[in-house]
């Protein structure tokens, strides 16, 4: 049986299928098919289909995902689905593409958990840590309108008016180094939940990174983990910014040191496998009037070394608890080290 | 035969015979990251006891280093706590602890006496770290 069939199946498909059909009462005939459950990220369950019916004898299709929340998520509590839909929501009106959003229900007795129904946007979302992912964005970046569309897409996301968008309920940090405490107490708040003892390093990283905290200089609408992967490609170009799950407002800077870390390239020096450094340096100040600031950047990846840590002993202890069976969750736990070494290393040791 | 050995060939099993007679991705990831749990298990539990004997090892060193560093000062309390807990315990939830305590207690150090502190205190993290990194990485 193929994954495919076995997903059409699935008594959760029949269950989606009539809640759109209660979503829809005009549609008439409605039928999901190429029903996919799709192996992306450590949180949501993500599922692809396409959705067709009629409406006064005229013939309509479709294609949507649903995103839905088994309650055991790498950020736990910290992962919000109906705050992806409020920003999905809001961000439908901006020149940054996004898929469109239909529905949220926080509700578990419809689909067992909260659960998320969006646009299906055309397009590919190559995995970048695995050979042909890797190829995909080597072969794109000498081709160069990928490596554009990236950078513009960032600076597009950077530059808009999030108050006119409504995004202010994401909250908006006060001048100075609110930002940055804010993202410290957050990944706090994750290392707390996992319930395991900190290591003596990730206790030096959070000192240094508290005492060296920067001002933010500007406050814009923060992605939280742009790279590749996490952005939907068509016809050499970004069709839509996917995996809203760590947005936050705050300093521009945190996306751009977070293209800029090592973290997010594997045997290659272009950023996200597929940008040249120099030239998003160059492309991306151009286009949002923003100047780069190295230190400012160094002291950002830092943090996202904090995050890291957070992330895998967030997920070490899911498994360690029973909470998920998932072994790639277990093996996190070697990973945690592996971090602190490279933060160690950054703070000079 | 030793545990470590054991789990080293349960490892090779599943990565190499059970894993790729698996047709289902997701189950076959399993099979395999059992593996690399395995390997890792197997390595770190070689490693224990010598790792165990140089932390001791490391710890008592920077005890000693630390209560020369800071003989000539009045110590801060929250550091004295944190010293004295290290000393009884000598793990890392106490190593942390006093981490914690040497940025809790910076202002009342001076700036000067911090660094040197905290640089020695890195000195054995860094050893540490550096042992974890055999069997993690």
């Amino acid at each position: 049986m193929s994954t495919q069939s076995h997903a059409q199946n699935n008594p959760l498909i029949t269950r989606i299928t009539a809640y759109l059909a209660a979503k829809m009462p005009q549609a008439v005939g409605l039928a999901l098919s190429g029903v996919e459950r799709i192996a992306v990220g450590w949180s949501h369950e993500t599922w692809l289909f396409d959705a067709t019916w009629q409406t006064a004898g005229v013939r309509h299709s479709q294609g949507l995902c649903l995103r839905r929340d088994p309650g055991n998520a790498l950020l736990r509590q910290l992962s919000d689905l109906g705050e992806q839909y409020r920003v999905l929501k809001a961000l439908e009106n901006t020149a940054l593409p996004t898929p469109k959003a239909f529905w949220y229900e926080s509700d578990p007795a419809i689909l067992d958990a909260p659960f998320l129904v969006m646009e299906k946007v055309p397009g590919s979302c190559p995995n970048p840590w695995g050979r042909e992912g890797r190829a995909f964005y080597q072969a794109a970046a000498t081709r160069g309108v990928l490596p554009k569309s990236f950078t513009s897409t960032l600076a597009t996301l950077h530059t808009l008016d999030w108050r006119a968008a409504g995004l202010e309920f994401l909250g908006v940090p006060e001048p100075g180094t609110a930002f940055a405490r804010r993202e410290i107490a957050k990944w706090r708040s994750l290392i707390e939940l996992s319930e395991q003892p900190p290591a003596p390093i990730l206790t030096d990283l959070i000192g240094w990174l508290e005492a060296n905290a920067p001002a933010t200089s500007r406050v814009t609408l923060v992605h939280g983990a742009y790279r590749t992967g996490n952005l939907l490609i068509h016809e050499e170009r970004i069709s839509a910014v996917l995996d809203w799950e760590l947005q936050v407002l705050g300093d521009p800077l945190y996306d751009v040191a977070y293209v800029l870390s090592d973290l997010n390239r594997e045997g290659t020096e272009l950023l996200s496998n597929l940008v040249d450094r120099s030239a998003f340096y160059d492309d991306y100040e151009a286009a949002t009037g923003y100047a780069i600031d190295a230190d400012i950047c160094r002291y950002y990846n830092a943090l996202y070394a904090m995050r890291s840590v957070a992330f895998w002993m967030s997920a070490s202890g899911l498994y360690a608890a029973g909470r998920s069976q998932d072994l790639r969750l277990a093996r996190t736990a070697w990973s945690v080290p592996v971090v602190l070494a490279r933060a160690a290393r950054d703070l000079g040791y | 035969m030793n545990a470590d050995d054991l789990l080293r060939r349960m490892a090779h099993t599943l990565k190499r015979e059970i894993g790729p007679a698996i047709a289902d991705e997701y189950p076959k990831t399993q099979a395999f990251m059992a593996g690399v749990v395995l390997e890792k298990l197997a390595r770190q539990l070689e490693l224990a006891p010598l790792h165990a004997a140089a932390e001791s090892a490391d710890i008592a060193a920077l005890l000693s280093a630390l209560g020369e560093l800071l003989a000539p000062v009045v110590v801060p309390a929250a550091l004295t706590v944190a010293l004295v807990a290290l000393a009884r315990t000598r793990d890392q939830t106490a190593l942390s602890g006093l981490v914690g305590a040497l940025y809790e207690t910076r202002t009342a150090l001076g700036a000067e006496l911090f660094d040197c502190t905290l640089g020695r205190v890195r000195e054995t993290l860094r050893a540490g770290i550096d042992r974890q990194l055999a069997y993690a990485a």
